[in-house]
């Protein structure tokens, strides 16, 4: 009797073992990024991945249009309702860092991670923001210079390396209609000029990629857009939409969802590629119809490249629901079945030892770079008010582009000693 | 126009009676829903106005008086877009207003026969068009390099339109869709009201010698006070707002030709600017309620 009873206090225990350890594994991480259907598709398979060593955890993963990502992430960590982990771009997330103060400094976490050394110090600058490092960084954000391949060959030219090229091609785009829908339907470029970061979105990618560092202000906070060259760069880079006319005449009201119709729809033959949008255009819209490289060359004694557009990470909100838990799936983002999937669902990872024989010709370039590289320089994370700055700039060149100024030089000196002026006052303001 | 009391209700004090508890019965649930949905935003969206952005979002944000109010009155690109708002509303509720007052006039003309129900479908589909599909449909329709206008006008042989690519046109391009969005709801108030005109004071004024005009002016219009007020005070109210078509046509370009208050203020709080954008919002409320009730009163019996 004592025995059977000893025996069914044993049996109790073990089921209620078992029932409270099911309950304390039985865990869902919950992480809310922007990187749509194929970021959704990489952290569940990164969830299963991490579910090994993890039983009972599981990743889910919710996709938001970037613009409402910043609303979410910020609302929700604010009002005690965070999510476990978020993930998007390091200059957005120190923005949800400066709003809300509750970004955890990750640099424990990294320093308990042991395979690590394929990061560079330059990967680990884009991760870090006034002293604390807020992403793991997980993504490296490239974005080149695309051509459509077939349009080339029907124009009888090659992949445009100089800035005279890349005129020339799309001069030649528009004149000899190769998609065959008519003069006039298409462009030589798809930009973007509608919002602040869209229009100087796309020049920092003519400045950098020409080798250039900085597009309006410098670390030391000096204004660079009147310097020779920078202003040689803007000059064109206003002229593609004023003298050239290479662009959609409605450009100036475009956003990246107006730019990708372009792209998307061959109505441009030169366009920005991001290492992202490589899977989805080696399959679908543009079928594998296009070339990348690097931004076109505008001075010989500067080496063109393709741009670095910093890192996309992984962020914990200090208020996440499974903190410890989340800590290690962000260290787990870096391990090697992790990047693999990334690489493969994404096109973007920051290892060194991926497997790339299954890719596009197209999306190994952007895995194994042969071509210059050049790190975009963030001067949000110097200046906290390089957004109002780059507000006044995208206002002074929307300016230009509607009037166009009949000497560009004296409208890009004028314009200069305005932002020295706007940004001496916004450095004098507290906070 | 006044508002109709609760049966019973006028002079009683103490417990309702039957009527006055049925009616009541009816009108909590909605009283309660728009405390709820309506007022309670209204004033957690007031309350934001007065805190510093980056705290607005917290349990315990930091108020900072009317900071947020002194920023934005004194960011010209809020006056510009300020005053473009008010140059908007008043073109726009003249458009469309005046248009929807003269093609309900035809419409109520006998002259106009069977085509009367095709003119009716052709000003009130637009109306119950999703406004997203309408607008983008707008957007291809003013593009420049292969929108149906210009390509109508270049087939015959005149200038191009600069539609909203050019900051001289767009808000006239803005405005054209959105006339053709609303103004059919504008019609159907003008017939609704004309329907009820008493057609024997128009018939005598004819006998007495009359003129077409001279009886539009002096014994149709002032039949119409309640639609022309019900029709300018919405008008007022919708166009102050502007803001859809803003967002799908234009995004507030090109270089701020119409980068109206509300979608100004949206673009404040996109950028985490809480404060000012939820100031700008409650400026904007306070304009639209004054000229709303302005318009409210003017429409009613015996106002100047």
């Amino acid at each position: 009797m004592g025995r059977s009873i000893t025996l069914a206090r044993i049996l109790l225990g073990g089921v209620f073992a078992v029932l409270l350890a099911g309950a304390a594994a039985a865990q869902q991480l919950t992480v809310w990024h922007d990187l749509g259907d194929n970021g959704t598709k990489w952290f569940a398979e990164a969830g299963q991945a991490f579910a090994e060593a993890h039983p009972g955890v599981t990743v889910r993963a919710i996709s938001f249009p970037t613009e409402q990502w910043f609303g979410r992430v910020i609302a929700a960590i604010n009002t005690e309702t965070a999510p476990d982990l978020i993930f998007n771009n390091y200059e957005r997330v120190i923005r949800i860092a400066g709003e809300t103060g509750k970004v955890m400094d990750l640099r424990p976490v990294f320093a308990g991670i042991a395979d690590k050394d394929f990061l560079s110090d330059d990967d680990l600058r884009v991760a870090t923001y006034g002293g604390r490092m807020i992403i793991l960084p997980v993504q490296r954000v490239q974005m080149a210079f695309g051509v459509r391949k077939s349009w080339l060959r029907k124009v009888g030219e090659n992949f445009p390396a100089t800035w005279e090229d890349a005129l020339r091609v799309g001069g030649k785009f528009q004149a000899d209609d190769p998609e065959g829908t008519g003069k006039g339907s298409v462009f030589g470029f798809a930009l973007e000029a509608a919002h602040p970061r869209d229009l100087i979105h796309m020049l920092d990618l003519f400045t950098f990629g020409a080798g250039l560092r900085h597009t309006l202000i410098d670390p030391a906070g000096a204004i660079v857009i009147d310097e020779p060259q920078h202003a040689k760069v803007l000059e064109e880079f206003l002229k593609l939409f004023t003298t050239y006319h290479l662009v959609p005449p409605d450009t100036i009201n475009y956003s990246f969802n107006e730019m990708y119709q372009v792209i998307e729809g061959g109505r441009a033959g030169m366009f920005r590629v991001g290492d992202w949008n490589v899977t989805k255009w080696d399959s679908q819209a543009i079928k594998g119809d296009f070339l990348v490289g690097p931004w076109p060359r505008f001075f010989a004694d500067r080496q063109n490249a393709v741009v670095i557009g910093g890192m996309r990470g992984v962020a914990v909100p200090e208020n996440s629901p499974h903190k410890e838990l989340a800590e290690q799936f962000a260290a787990f983002l870096l391990s090697k079945p992790a990047q693999q999937a990334s690489l493969r669902d994404v096109g973007s990872a920051v290892r060194k030892d991926l497997d790339v024989s299954g890719l596009s010709e197209r999306a190994s370039m952007f895995a194994r770079p042969t071509w210059p590289l050049v790190a975009y320089d963030f001067p949000e994370s110097v200046h906290s008010w390089y957004p109002q700055l780059e507000a006044a700039f995208h206002r002074k060149l929307l300016g230009a582009i509607a009037n166009p100024p009949t000497d560009y030089p004296a409208f890009i000196h004028q314009t200069a000693e305005e932002m020295r002026a706007l940004a001496k006052t916004l450095a004098q303001k507290p906070g | 126009m006044s508002l109709a009391l609760p049966l019973h209700a006028a002079g009683r004090r103490g417990w309702p009676g039957r009527g006055e508890a049925v009616f009541w019965l009816f009108a909590l649930p909605f009283a309660a829903l728009t405390v709820l949905f309506g007022l309670w935003p209204i004033l957690l969206g007031i309350e934001v106005s007065f805190t510093d952005s980056a705290t607005a979002l917290r349990p315990l944000p930091r108020f900072v008086g009317f900071a947020n109010y002194a920023a934005v009155l004194a960011d010209p690109a809020f006056l510009q877009s300020l005053w473009r708002t008010l140059l908007y509303t008043g073109l726009a509720v003249a458009a469309n207003v005046g248009f929807a007052l003269l093609y309900a006039l035809l419409l109520d003309s006998v002259a106009i026969g069977r085509g009367r129900t095709v003119l009716k479908l052709i000003a009130f589909l637009p109306v119950v068009t999703p406004d997203i599909a309408g607008y983008v449909v707008w957007r291809w329709l003013f593009d420049q390099s292969f929108g149906a206008l210009n390509a109508t006008l270049k087939l015959l042989g005149l200038p191009g339109f600069g539609g909203i690519a050019s900051p001289g046109t767009a808000m006239l391009a803005v405005l054209l869709a959105e006339l053709w969005h609303h103004a059919g709801l504008y019609v159907l108030i003008f017939l609704a009201n004309l329907a009820i005109c008493d057609r024997a004071l128009s018939e005598a004024a004819e006998v007495d010698g009359a003129r077409a005009w001279q009886r539009l002016l002096y014994v149709v219009l002032p039949q119409l006070r309640p639609a022309l007020a019900l029709n300018l005070v919405y008008a007022l109210i919708q166009f102050l707002k502007t803001f859809t078509v803003v967002v799908v046509m234009t995004k507030g370009g090109p270089n701020g030709a119409t980068n109206f208050v509300s979608y100004y203020a949206y673009e404040m709080f996109d950028q985490g600017n809480y404060g000012q954008a939820t100031a700008m919002a409650t400026l904007l409320f306070a304009i639209v309620l004054l000229a709303a009730s302005t318009a409210w009163r003017l429409g009613e019996p015996g106002a100047a």
